[in-house]
C-alpha cells in the first residue's frame, strides 16, 4: 500500500486542463456576446425594415390616424393608441385581482392550500395565448354582448362624465373585451411577482406589527407594501410589458378596426393585432410591409422601456 | 391595558377605552372586508382557469377521433385531421429547443460562472431579461427579415429559429439561477482536487443543478409549443402534408388560428380539438417540470 | 493514542487538562513558508508568515476567528485564485518550487496538495464515482486499477467496511461523518503529498470527530498534514507542532507539548488558557 503514496510529479511547464478551460471559457463568453448581438440585431433589423416608412412619412407616421393601403398612406396613431389603452385598462383590472391573490396566498390561505392554488394561478400563465383568443371569442364575447354590455350601458352608461365611455352597440368585441382578456393573461405574472416579493419581508417586521395589535390588513398596508413597494411596481410593469405585445388573444376579440374608439365597447386594434392581420397581405418590399415593420419597431421601443423599468425595480440588488 | 394604569399615567381618561373599542371593531370590520375581497379575487382567478379548461373539454373532447391523428388537414367537409399540424409542431418545437437550449445553457453558465460582477455580464443579464418578456411577434418579424426574406420564402427552419430565440432567455434564466444555488464549498472541493474549471462546471455543477436546468428546458418547450405569432411570419403554416424544413411547415397553433376564425363548422371543431391537445399537453409539461424541480430539492 | 504526555502539574487548572503529544523532534520541512503576505483587496490578512510544515507530521493551526489560519491554508493550494482581488506575496517553497508563483500549474499543484473542508462536500454521484472523479483528473487507469484504487483509498479513509456493499449508491445518502471520511478518501485517492484540513470536524458529532482524529493520526505516516482547528484539545491530540495565529500574524510555533504547557509568548498563553478567543 505504501507505494501508492508517491504522487505523480507534473511535467514542468505543462499546464493540465488549460486548453479545455480556454475553449470552454471562450464558448461561454461568445454565448454572452451572442445574446447582446441578438438584441442589437432585433433593433437594427426592425429599424432597417421600417426605414422606408419612417423615411416616407417622418414624424407624421406616429401621429397620423390614417391607414389606407390603397393610397399607400400609413399612420401608426390608432394602433399605438389601442396598444396603450388596452394595456392600461388591463392593468386597472388585473392589479387589484393580482394583489388580492398574492395577499391571499402569502397571508390568508391555509398552508396546505397555498401550493395547489399557487400552481393553478401559475398554470394560467402557461396557457398559450391563442387559447385565450378562442376562449375570449367563443365564451367571453357572447357573454359580454348579451349580458354585461347591455347592463352596463343601461346603468353606468347613463351617468354624466364617464357615461359616454360605456355606450354604443353591444357587439361583445372591442377595446374593453380585449383589455379584459389581457387582464386575465397578465394576472398570473403580477400575482406571482407580488407573492414572491411579499415573502421576502422578514417575519420579524410583520411580527412586530402584529405585536402592537395590527390586523392582517394593517400589517399588509403599513409594513409589507411599504417594504416591497418598488418590487410591486416592478411586477406591475412586467405585466404591462406582457400586455403591450400580446398578439393572438387580442386579435380575436378587439374588432380590428383602424379607428380611435370613443367608447370602451368600440372596436379598435393594437400594433400586434394589425401586424398579425395585415402581414399576409403585405408584399415583400412594399411600403405597407415597411410600415408594419416600423410598427414593430415602435412596439419594441415601448416594450423595451417598460421592461427596463420593471427590471430596474425588480432587481435593485442584482449586484449582490 | 388596565384602567388603573390609564388613569394614573396617561393623559387620556378612561373613556379612551370606549374609543379604542369602537375603533377596534371598525378596524376588525375593514380587515374582514379585505379578507373576503382577497378570497374572492383568488376564486375569480381559479374560475377563469376552470372556465378555460372546461370550455376546451366540452367543445374539444367530442371531436377527438382517430382521424385527427391519422389524417392531415383537408378542405372543409372532407373529414380532415391534424396530423400534419401535430407533426409540424413537434418538429419545430424539438428543433427550436435543440438549437436554443445549448446556447441558453452556455449563456447561463457564462453569467453564473464567468461574469458575476462584470459590466458585460450585467449587460447580458439585462438583455436576456428583456428578451424573456419581449413580444414574441417581434421575434417573428425579426426572423422574417433575417431568414425568410433573404432565403427565398417561408420555411420550417425559419420557424425553428424563431422558437429557438424564444427558448434562449428562458433557459438562461433558470440555468443561471440554478448554478448560483450551488454552494461555494462544493466548487472549492472540486477545484481542490485539481480539476480545471470547465470540468468542475460540466461534471459537477451541471449534475448538481440538473433538475433545475431540466425544469427550465421543459418550461421553455411548453412555452414555444403554444407560440403562434412568431410562426405566422416564419413557417407560415401548410395545409398539405410536409416535413420539408425548407418549405412552409404546418403547426398546431397556426392551424388553430386559421380554423377557429373560419366559417366552417368542421374546421372550428378541429380547432377546438387542437386547442384541447395543445393546452393539456403544455399544462402537463408544466406540471411535470414543477414536480421534477420539487423532487430535486 | 500512544504517545501522550500528561502535562506538568503546576498549571493543571489553567490548561484545562489538555494532553499534548510528546513529539519534539521535527522532520525536515515539506513546505517551507517564509515572509508570506496575503491581501483581500487592500486588507492585509496575513503578515510575514514564516513557518515550516515538517514532512509526515501534523501541524496544527489555532487562533481566534479571523486570525488568518484558514487563509494560510487556502494560500497553500492556491484556492484564493478563484476569487478576483485576492493575492499573495512571499514564499512557500515545495521541492524548489514557489507555490504562489503565478506560473505554477494549479491543477497539478492541487493534485499534490489536497484539501478537506469544514463541511462534507460529497459530489452528487455514487460513492465509487466520488473517489474515481479525482483520480480520473490526473491519471488514466484501467477498470481493475481503478477498482483497486477506490478500495485502497476508502480503506485508508476508514470507510471501506461501511460502504463496500453500496459503492454504487449515491454518496448523498451517507451520514455526515461518513461523508467527511469519503471526502478524505477522495483526497487521498489522488495521492497527494500534503493534505490540508480546514476545521474538518466542526460540523460533526463527537464520535465522528474521534474517528476523523484517529484517521489523521494514521494518515500522517504517509502524508504531510496541516489542520486548522478551533478546538484546542483537537490540536493537542492530533498535532506534532502547533502554530498560534493572531490578527494575521503567526505568534508562535512550537511542538504541541510546549505550546500547551510552556508557551513563550504571553498572547499564546492567554489564548490556550481560554482568556480570549
Amino acid at each position: 500500500m505504501q507505494q501508492a503514496v508517491a504522487a505523480p510529479l507534473p511535467a514542468a511547464g505543462k499546464r493540465s486542463g488549460n486548453f479545455g478551460d480556454k475553449v470552454f471559457a471562450g464558448v461561454a463568453h461568445a454565448s454572452g456576446y451572442f445574446v447582446l448581438a441578438l438584441l442589437g440585431g432585433i433593433i437594427v433589423v426592425l429599424f432597417m425594415g421600417g426605414y422606408k416608412a419612417f423615411h416616407q412619412f417622418g414624424a407624421f407616421f406616429l401621429v397620423s390616424t390614417e391607414w389606407e393601403p390603397v393610397q399607400e398612406i400609413f399612420g401608426a396613431a390608432v394602433p399605438i393608441f389601442g396598444t396603450v389603452v388596452t394595456a392600461i385598462l388591463a392593468l386597472l383590472m388585473a392589479v387589484p385581482l393580482a394583489f388580492g391573490i398574492a395577499f391571499y396566498l402569502t397571508e390568508l390561505a391555509p398552508m396546505w392550500f397555498r401550493r395547489p392554488v399557487s400552481t393553478a394561478i401559475e398554470l394560467l400563465a402557461a396557457v398559450p395565448s391563442i387559447i385565450y383568443g378562442m376562449w375570449g371569442f367563443f365564451v367571453v364575447v357572447p357573454i359580454m354582448a348579451e349580458y354585461i354590455q347591455p347592463a352596463v350601458i343601461d346603468t353606468i352608461g347613463e351617468l354624466p362624465l364617464i357615461g359616454p365611455l360605456f355606450q354604443g352597440p353591444p357587439f361583445g368585441t372591442g377595446i374593453l373585451t380585449a383589455a379584459f382578456i389581457l387582464a386575465i393573461m397578465i394576472i398570473p405574472f403580477i400575482a406571482a411577482t407580488m407573492r414572491d416579493v411579499f415573502e421576502t419581508v422578514p417575519a420579524v417586521y410583520k411580527e412586530s406589527a402584529y405585536g402592537v395589535g395590527c390586523t392582517t390588513w394593517e400589517v399588509m398596508r403599513s409594513v409589507v407594501i411599504p417594504y416591497t413597494r418598488a418590487s410591486v411596481v416592478g411586477g406591475i410593469m412586467l405585466g404591462l410589458g406582457r400586455a403591450l405585445g400580446e398578439t393572438m388573444a387580442v386579435t380575436f376579440v378587439i374588432g380590428n378596426t383602424n379607428r380611435i374608439a370613443t367608447t370602451l365597447f368600440g372596436p379598435g386594434n393594437t400594433i400586434a393585432s394589425i401586424v398579425a392581420l395585415e402581414f399576409p397581405e403585405a408584399e415583400a418590399g412594399s411600403l405597407k410591409l415597411s410600415s408594419l415593420l416600423a410598427l414593430g419597431f415602435v412596439l419594441f421601443v415601448i416594450s423595451f422601456i417598460v421592461l427596463a423599468i420593471s427590471r430596474a425595480l425588480l432587481r435593485p440588488g442584482a449586484k449582490s | 391595558m388596565s384602567a388603573t394604569l390609564a388613569t394614573q399615567s396617561l393623559p387620556g381618561p378612561a373613556k379612551n377605552i370606549e374609543v379604542a373599542r369602537s375603533l377596534g371593531s371598525q378596524r376588525h370590520r375593514t380587515n374582514q372586508i379585505v379578507k373576503v375581497l382577497c378570497v374572492a379575487a383568488t376564486a375569480i382567478g381559479l374560475i377563469f382557469l376552470a372556465s378555460i379548461l372546461s370550455t376546451l373539454l366540452i367543445r374539444g373532447v367530442g371531436g377527438i377521433s382517430l382521424t385527427v391523428f391519422t389524417t392531415s388537414t383537408l378542405p372543409p367537409g372532407s373529414q380532415g385531421g391534424l396530423l400534419n399540424a401535430i407533426i409540424g409542431s413537434l418538429i419545430q418545437t424539438f428543433i427550436g429547443a435543440a438549437i436554443g437550449t445549448p446556447i441558453g445553457l452556455m449563456v447561463g453558465t457564462y453569467l453564473a460562472e464567468y461574469a458575476q460582477q462584470s459590466k458585460v455580464g450585467n449587460a447580458v443579464r439585462f438583455v436576456s431579461d428583456i428578451l424573456l418578456s419581449a413580444p414574441s411577434i417581434l421575434i417573428g418579424l425579426f426572423v422574417y427579415q433575417l431568414v425568410v426574406t433573404p432565403f427565398g420564402g417561408f420555411s420550417g427552419i425559419a420557424g425553428c429559429i424563431a422558437l429557438a430565440v424564444i427558448v434562449i432567455p428562458i433557459v438562461v434564466r433558470t440555468t443561471e439561477d440554478m448554478l448560483r444555488l450551488i454552494p461555494a464549498t462544493l466548487r472549492e472541493a472540486v477545484i481542490g482536487l485539481g480539476a480545471p474549471k470547465w470540468k468542475m462546471i460540466v461534471l459537477i455543477c451541471y449534475r448538481a443543478a440538473k433538475e433545475g436546468i431540466a425544469t427550465g428546458i421543459l418550461l421553455a418547450v411548453a412555452r414555444v409549443a403554444g407560440e403562434t405569432a412568431p410562426l405566422l411570419f416564419t413557417s407560415l403554416g401548410n395545409l398539405n402534408w410536409s416535413t420539408d424544413l425548407t418549405k412552409p411547415l404546418a403547426s398546431l397553433p397556426v392551424t388553430i388560428y386559421q380554423y377557429a376564425g373560419s366559417p366552417f363548422a368542421d374546421w372550428v371543431q378541429l380547432a377546438w380539438v387542437g386547442a384541447l391537445l395543445i393546452t393539456f399537453g403544455v399544462l402537463a409539461i408544466n406540471i411535470g417540470a414543477r414536480l421534477m424541480l420539487r423532487r430535486g430539492k | 493514542m500512544s504517545t501522550t504526555l500528561t502535562q506538568s502539574t503546576q498549571d493543571n487548572a489553567s490548561f484545562g487538562g489538555i494532553q499534548a503529544r510528546a513529539t519534539s523532534t521535527m522532520n525536515a520541512a515539506r513546505i517551507a513558508i517564509s515572509n508570506l503576505d496575503f491581501f483581500y483587496g487592500d486588507h492585509r490578512a496575513l503578515k510575514g508568515i514564516t513557518l515550516d510544515l515538517p514532512d509526515r507530521q501534523v501541524t496544527g493551526m489555532i487562533g481566534p476567528s479571523g486570525c488568518g489560519k484558514s487563509t494560510l491554508l487556502r494560500v497553500l493550494n492556491r484556492m484564493y485564485d478563484l476569487y478576483p482581488g485576492q493575492r499573495s506575496t512571499g514564499q512557500a517553497m515545495m521541492d524548489g518550487m514557489n507555490i504562489i508563483d503565478p506560473g505554477v500549474d494549479l491543477n497539478a499543484l492541487r493534485a499534490r496538495i489536497g484539501m478537506v473542508f469544514q463541511k462534507p462536500t460529497p459530489f452528487p454521484m455514487t460513492i465509487y464515482e466520488n473517489i474515481a472523479f479525482g483520480v480520473k483528473l490526473h491519471e488514466k487507469l484501467s477498470k481493475a486499477e481503478m477498482d483497486e484504487r477506490v478500495e485502497w483509498s476508502l480503506t485508508r479513509g476508514a470507510l471501506w467496511g461501511e460502504v463496500k456493499d453500496r459503492l454504487h449508491t449515491s454518496a448523498m445518502g451517507l451520514s455526515g461523518g461518513q461523508q467527511q471520511r469519503l471526502c478524505i478518501a477522495r483526497t487521498i485517492a489522488v495521492r497527494p503529498e500534503v493534505i490540508l484540513f480546514d476545521e474538518p470536524t466542526s460540523a460533526l458529532d463527537p464520535i465522528s470527530t474521534l474517528k476523523i482524529e484517529e484517521l489523521i493520526d494514521e494518515l500522517k505516516h504517509d502524508f504531510t498534514i496541516a489542520i486548522v482547528t478551533h478546538n484546542m484539545q483537537q490540536a493537542a491530540r492530533c498535532a506534532d507542532q502547533v502554530a498560534f495565529f493572531y490578527l494575521g500574524e503567526m505568534v508562535e510555533c512550537a511542538p504541541a507539548a510546549q505550546i500547551f504547557t510552556a508557551p513563550k509568548e504571553k498572547r499564546t498563553q492567554e489564548y490556550v488558557t481560554g482568556r480570549f478567543g
